[in-house]
């Protein structure tokens, strides 16, 4: 474990939590971190380049845009985890079935896997989210979905590695059932890989909730969400009012490159 | 002979010009009866001409349709046609297409959507041909204001041969000054000028339409002089274009505006109370200035926009005032708030109203959270019951403009309204908008629109807080280009210099 | 692996393919039923008369049994008949071929930047193993991987193409327009394709490279007299086209949703463009369509980069002698 965690400090790993960590900061503790209220609008100051006043200017109804940047932090934070943590519960219950079981249902199981995984995430993600209208919970339930069997397939692997050793058919003389077999004998052997795989996973996570919401398929005004902030002002680009979209997408870029820098550090010292 | 054209408009600029235009890609297919956005209706003012059209100033100006007279009480009106016009498949105009096109429209069979304009007003039948040049309509109910019923106003009423099979989308069939030359569905179209045309030659020999999904592209291909003509700029994202000296701005005050509706039949806004407080709480001029640049002009809550002949100026303006909203909230016996949704459609500057919309109630204490859809889903099937736009508590709407605020009187605030999104049933309104609509004269139609205005305001069953203005853009050295407030677009006279 | 067992393995693939495709149009069908909407009223539009809907309904046959619909639908696909848009009330089939044809041409001008860029970045990163060119380009290209296409999409848009004004911002010419201003015009938009797939292949590449460094191949070449680089480069390139095809291929899920992305930003009308369109406007014989031929993209260019990698594998061409 000491020695985990000695090769866990890596300067790509240690860079990378920081930022996370600011950023985690952020959507904890936003309101006292703004500098202005992020929801009030200025009609006589809209769209101000940046300032004294406004360090990273106003947006179209005259929102100070420092403000909703650090706001911004919680709704993607807040949907991205939750998605991830449902797919890995579910995807490695079904991958512990699956690889331990076998049988038609693995089978069957993974037929479906493939047809899903033949389809980009986006699109599954639009058309259910077409269906069921979009907001936070259908969008954590969708990413979750399609991530469990991604997880699942992991696990699997896993799993059929672990049941080639020997404490598994002793268990199984012991007349232990399935249950304990798969969730008491095995899962704690398989972690490491889990960790990993979700770390990964979470990532992802975060790229395709900003990316739904750019679409609009996600979060809904009035969030200051950052997805939601680049669809809104994009458009503003050719007039040369880029800071209503620059500062949200090196946020966005931030993210998501320290939290992939955490999961290789975790990849690197598990292995 | 009479042009449809405004004579201001005419120039005198070199001939035989392709004229490049971006335009907002149509929605469905090109079909005259079905179109209900800009896109559509663009494509169908390039080939089709009405019987009247309605100029920028709201003048009603002789197109197809050269004189128009009502009887006494304006139930029965006889129009003349214009001689000697052929449609682009050698067709001769006369009453009989007239008749076949407005019982097309008016039936509720065709499901068209011109029904939400003459629905009530001119039923099948009702249009009669007296002789080839000579048409009668007999109205189910008297109308001062008819003429702009059948003019450019009512973009779906491009006359059409009687033998019209619904292939319009193939052959553009119609009698203007331009006629198709091809059509790709979500690409673009290209016109070519008209020799048979029954008035002056198109100025342009070719008029070329690109299709756009939304303006940005459209604003780079100005710059880049890839297009002369943009049809439409909405304010909130061309900023920087309405700065560039390179550009021409063509800006036409039009009554186009949102509707801020209220249910008046539950919760706590069936206190008309709570519904003048909420009006009371939006900084109406700083909603032109930040959203409009100042190209707008002010609501005060009813569809009279001070641009219409008939409107009551003299009415004072509703302001922002927090004391006395917050008072009348008290005196409701909602001193606490309450909570709300406010649902709506993502449309132009729409989710950012909704936005100052929620931020305004919070300061009287109401808690109002947004739901924006996108506009398919907010109006639903139009149908009370499902449709998001008629059962949310609160929502906001977009009205295109019209010449005359008949059709935005009726249909959103009358008791059996169909697009009665308030919910608001009061039988003096409904008595006072029959004698408006009724009325033979603009004394008569002033006297109810003030009666209108007040009740209006007093009841508040919708919040209008601005009309704005129609913009256009064009490169300097385009001249020429005619327009109405639709987004109606008119080449016949343009040329580049 | 003889010929034989090849053809063998590809055949048993192809299958396996058709199955998940056939399970696919299953998936899709039964999603398209539990979308919500009135068949003839999303064609008629919200002021149609109730009546006319009905009749609508009953001529297209929506209120038959599923299994009755689901055959129809697959026989008029097999015919090449995708049903009609309810918004352009015209064959879908025309919209997907003309957006695929542009998604694919922009796929082919990402792949002209991506493969040379990452193959010399990878090389150069295994020639300066364990130097701050390698940790760069390493460590670079693998952050880059996960940057949300749009992030570096409007990143890039903001530098190239406003500040620097280097490259047009839109994916979109006039018609007429010269094919090379036409590519020109795509650059911006591969961009943030070629950043995704960038660590990947690098990655590979320099494995593929320091691998070859290290092997008696090399030590061989050498003593016989060939400049180390020369022998390296040449035994790399052979060897590192087959994994990038099998990176590609494995991304090509992955790329298609980021062709919605990027078609969105760029406003070009691409498959992704279409797909989205027709979700947002409930366009769903056009989204349904869309779905499926991104699905069968998607398990074509598997089977095609199996093919490929079939051919090309220098051990069974090997075993072919």
């Amino acid at each position: 474990m000491k020695r985990t965690i000695r090769r866990l400090a890596t300067p790509g790993f240690l860079f990378g939590s920081a930022i996370v960590l600011f950023w985690v900061i952020c959507a904890l503790f936003g309101p006292y971190l703004e500098p202005q209220n992020p929801y009030a609008d200025d009609l006589m100051n809209p769209l101000a380049p940046p300032s004294f006043a406004h360090w990273f200017g106003t947006d179209q109804i005259g929102r100070d845009v420092f403000s909703r940047i650090i706001a911004g932090a919680r709704s993607i934070l807040s949907v991205a985890p939750a998605a991830t943590l449902l797919s890995a519960v579910c995807g490695t219950t079904l991958g512990l079935i699956t690889g331990y079981v076998g049988g038609w249902l693995d089978a069957v199981l993974s037929r479906l896997i493939d047809v899903i995984l033949a389809l980009p995430l986006i699109v599954v993600a639009l058309v259910v989210l077409v269906a069921l209208g979009p907001s936070s919970l259908n969008v954590t339930l969708v990413i979750a979905l399609v991530f469990t069997p991604i997880i699942a397939r992991t696990v699997r692997s896993a799993v059929l590695a672990e049941c080639k050793l020997d404490y598994v058919p002793a268990a199984q003389l012991r007349d232990e059932n399935a249950l304990h077999i798969m969730f008491a004998e095995i899962l704690p052997n398989i972690l490491p890989p889990i960790v990993v795989e979700v770390t990964v996973r979470l990532g992802y996570a975060i790229f395709t909730v900003a990316s739904l919401s750019f679409l609009g398929f996600g979060i809904q005004p009035p969030s200051a969400d950052w997805g939601l902030s680049i669809a809104e002002n994009y458009g503003l680009i050719v007039g040369g009012y880029g800071w209503t979209v620059g500062f949200a997408a090196l946020a966005t870029a931030s993210l998501v490159v320290s939290v992939n820098l955490v999961a290789e550090g975790l990849q690197d010292a598990l292995q | 002979m009479l042009s449809a054209i405004p004579l201001r408009a005419r120039a005198t600029g070199r001939p035989g010009a392709t004229i490049r235009v971006a335009s907002n890609v149509p929605a469905g297919a090109i079909e005259p009866l079905t179109i209900s956005e800009i896109g559509g209706l663009t494509m169908l003012c390039q080939t089709g001409e009405f019987l009247i059209f309605d100029d920028t100033d709201l003048i009603l100006r002789p197109s197809l349709a050269l004189a128009w007279t009502p009887n006494a009480d304006c139930s029965v009106w006889t129009f003349s046609l214009r001689p000697g016009v052929k449609f682009h498949d050698g067709q001769s105009f006369g009453a009989a297409d007239v008749v076949a096109t407005m019982n097309r429209l008016s039936d509720p069979k065709q499901g068209s959507n011109a029904l939400s304009v003459l629905r009530g007003v001119l039923s099948p039948g009702g249009t009669k041909r007296i002789d080839d040049l000579t048409v009668r309509f007999e109205l189910d109910a008297p109308n001062g204001n008819f003429p702009y019923y059948v003019s450019s106003d009512n973009y779906n009423a491009i006359m059409l041969p009687a033998n019209y099979a619904g292939d319009f989308e193939q052959n553009f069939n119609g009698t203007g000054p331009f006629r198709l030359e091809r059509y790709a569905a979500k690409q673009g179209a290209s016109f070519v000028r008209n020799p048979t045309y029954w008035g002056k030659p198109a100025l342009p020999a070719r008029s070329e339409f690109s299709f756009f999904t939304d303006q940005q592209p459209q604003l780079l291909a100005l710059e880049d002089d890839q297009v002369d003509v943009i049809v439409q700029i909405s304010v909130q994202g061309a900023q920087g274009l309405l700065r560039d000296p390179d550009v021409r701005i063509i800006d036409i005050p039009a009554s186009t505006h949102r509707q801020l509706h209220l249910r008046c039949d539950e919760g706590p806004l069936a206190d008309k109370r709570v519904r003048q407080a909420i009006a009371l709480s939006l900084d109406r001029p700083g909603l032109v200035h930040g959203l409009f640049q100042g190209r707008a002009r002010l609501g005060n809550d009813s569809p009279f926009d001070p641009i219409y002949a008939s409107t009551d100026r003299a009415i004072p303006q509703r302001a922002k005032n927090i004391a006395q909203a917050r008072a009348l909230m008290q005196a409701a016996g909602h001193a606490d708030g309450f909570e709300t949704t406010l649902t709506t459609e993502r449309q132009q500057e729409i989710p950012d109203l909704a936005v100052l919309v929620q931020n305004a109630c919070a300061e009287i204490g109401i808690r109002v959270s947004l739901r924006i859809e996108d506009s398919g889903t907010y109006y639903g099937d139009a149908q009370f019951g499902r449709s998001d736009w008629l059962d949310s508590p609160v929502g906001i709407t977009d009205y295109g403009h019209r010449g005359v605020p008949n059709v935005t009187l009726a249909a959103p605030y009358l008791s059996n309204g169909a697009w009665n999104a308030a919910h608001f049933r009061n039988p003096d309104y409904d008595r006072l908008v029959a004698t408006y609509i009724a009325a033979t004269d603009l004394v008569a139609q002033r006297a109810a629109a003030t009666q209108i205005q007040t009740l209006l305001l007093e009841e508040t069953p919708v919040i209008i807080p601005y009309f704005y203005d129609y913009i256009c853009a064009t490169g300097a050295s385009v001249t020429g280009v005619a327009v109405s407030g639709l987004s109606q677009i008119f080449l016949q006279d343009a040329a580049l210099a | 692996m003889t010929q034989a067992a090849t053809l063998r393995a590809v055949a048993r693939r192809a299958a396996l393919s058709a199955l998940t495709l056939l399970l696919l149009s299953m998936v899709v069908f039964a999603a398209g039923q539990i979308l919500p909407g009135d068949v003839a009223r999303s064609i008629l539009g919200p002021l149609a008369d109730a009546r006319a809907v009905a009749a609508l309904n009953h001529q297209l046959g929506t209120d038959a049994p599923p299994v009755l619909m689901y055959g129809r639908w697959i026989g008029h696909l097999l015919r090449g008949d995708m049903g009609l848009s309810y918004a352009y009330r015209s064959p879908v089939a025309p919209f997907i071929v003309n957006a695929l044809g542009k998604s694919l041409l922009l796929a082919a001008v990402t792949s002209v930047i991506v493969v040379p860029l990452s193959i010399g970045a990878g090389i150069i990163a295994a020639l300066k193993h364990g130097q701050w060119q390698d940790r760069l380009i390493t460590l670079g290209g693998l952050s880059l991987t996960v940057v949300p296409e749009f992030v570096s999409g409007i990143l890039l848009i903001l530098v190239f193409g406003v500040w620097l004004r280097w490259l047009p911002i839109s994916a979109n010419t006039r018609p007429g327009t010269g094919a090379l201003e036409q590519l020109r015009h795509l650059i911006l938009p591969a961009l943030p394709l070629v950043l995704i797939l960038f660590g990947y292949i690098s990655r590979i590449a320099r494995a593929g490279m320091i691998e070859a460094l290290e092997s008696d191949y090399t030590r061989t070449a050498t003593l016989k007299g060939l400049a180390r680089r020369q022998v390296v480069i040449r035994h790399v390139l052979r060897n590192a086209l087959l994994p990038t095809i099998t990176v590609i291929a494995a991304q090509t899920s992955y790329l298609l949703g980021g062709l919605v992305v990027v078609e969105t930003l760029f406003r070009y009308q691409g498959i992704g463009s279409l797909i989205l369109t027709a979700a947002r406007g409930k366009d769903y014989p056009m989204l349904e369509a869309g779905i499926l031929t991104v699905g069968v993209a998607y398990i074509v260019s598997a089977i095609l980069a199996d093919v490929i990698i079939a051919v090309l594998d220098p051990r069974s061409q090997a075993a072919r002698r």
